[in-house]
């Protein structure tokens, strides 16, 4: 077993920091990386949280359908949720539905109707990318399938609060509705961090390295969250 | 039918048969509409059915909800038995028959897709059909070596 981690191990443990114990955490589909995060921290610092994986047999909660899920969500019952983009802009949009004109596009992503409403009603969204390019993380998303703020007169409890990746964690500012650079992983520098990234980049006044996986997060990932991923995500939990 | 979030984003643009207006409860805020889905046919795969069209339908899927909004519902089931057996079953959502239209008996007939605690997703089957989708001969191909048409 490698002690050094992967970048699915970096996000994992950067995600299980924003997990609090004794509140109530979801995580949709397509995300086996959040899912690692979120059962790390329930496995360690979270015992209390309540874990909602979708399609996970020891966490699913539900008895009809995903609908029942929405309307929990829409009732603002989540204090924390997982979105990802085609695109991602400093403003915390991002792009679920097409790169280049929606009408005629360069590529189509499967659409973000899902998630236009948990970004607005999950207390705090966690924005995760496995990729971090410039033609990713870009100046101005091609289409705001969600939006990173709203006006005072949409409803909207809740919103975008870290973006994390391989190789850095945003905050979201709320006041200025923007990306900040609040920590780089070990061995990332700011130089590096600039050249991946299609937006000018600001960093916290603290920015600094965030931690590394230790040891003993990377043997429960590798043991005990792995074990409990294959329910769900069996070919992922074989492949890391 | 008020849906919660999405007002400012594009789908505003994308999308014109949604509407978004102040909501006549709290006219400060803005609420977004969208058109009712109404299928004219549902098809749906079952557990169980019996033949006043009940049916045990898995519960992690939005099948009773997509039953109880189309025009006619048409369901196969892994088997067909009483009435009295799928409502005792319990390992999943019942549907009532007045929803239903039709049912019928066809074991595996969500293959390649998946029946839970039944069968499991044939991936090689749905890789193949993918690679047919692509082609219209590879598809008649398809169709005639897998469907019999």
């Amino acid at each position: 077993m490698s002690e050094r981690p992967t970048p699915e191990e970096t996000v994992a443990t950067a995600i299980a920091r924003e997990v609090v114990d004794g509140e109530t955490v979801a995580v949709g589909t397509l995300a086996p990386v959040p899912a690692s995060g979120v059962l790390l921290a329930h496995f360690t610092h979270a015992p209390r949280a309540r874990v909602v994986i979708i399609n996970h047999p020891d966490y699913w909660p539900f008895r009809n359908g995903s609908k029942e899920f929405y309307d929990f969500a829409q009732r603002g019952n989540f204090d924390l949720f997982f979105l990802s983009g085609g695109q991602i802009d400093r403003h915390g949009n991002l792009n679920l539905v097409a790169v280049g004109d929606p009408r005629a596009p360069r590529v189509r992503f499967p659409g973000g109707a899902g998630a236009a409403m948990l970004y607005y009603l999950a207390r705090r969204v966690v924005v995760f990318r496995l990729e971090h390019t410039p033609r990713i993380f870009v100046e101005r998303v091609d289409v705001v399938a969600s939006p990173g703020a709203s006006p005072p007169n949409v409803v909207r409890p809740g919103g975008p609060s870290k973006v994390v990746t391989p190789l850095c964690v945003f905050r979201f500012e709320r006041e200025t509705r923007r990306l900040v650079v609040e920590s780089l992983h070990p061995g990332v520098t700011r130089d590096e961090l600039a050249s991946r990234t299609g937006f000018p980049l600001e960093f916290a006044p603290d920015a600094g390295t965030a931690p590394a996986p230790t040891g003993a997060q990377l043997a429960t990932l590798r043991g005990r969250v792995r074990d409990s991923l294959r329910k769900v995500y069996p070919r992922f939990a074989d492949a890391i | 039918m008020a849906v919660a979030g999405h007002v400012g984003s594009d789908y505003e643009r994308l999308r014109p048969e949604f509407r978004v207006i102040d909501n006549p409860f709290a006219p400060a805020e803005r609420v977004m509409l969208v058109p009712a889905i109404r299928p004219d046919v549902a098809l749906l795969h079952a557990f169980l059915a019996a033949p006043d069209g009940t049916l045990l339908l898995d519960p992690n899927e939005d099948d009773a909800l997509l039953a109880q909004a189309s025009r006619a519902v048409f369901a196969s089931a892994e088997r067909l038995t009483t009435v009295d057996e799928v409502r005792r079953a319990g390992t999943g959502v019942v549907l009532e028959g007045v929803h239903v239209t039709g049912v019928v008996e066809i074991p595996g007939g969500a293959r390649p897709t998946l029946v839970r605690g039944a069968y499991a997703i044939d991936l090689g089957h749905v890789a193949e059909y993918l690679e047919a989708a692509g082609d219209d001969v590879a598809f008649k191909d398809y169709l005639a070596r897998h469907v019999g048409v």
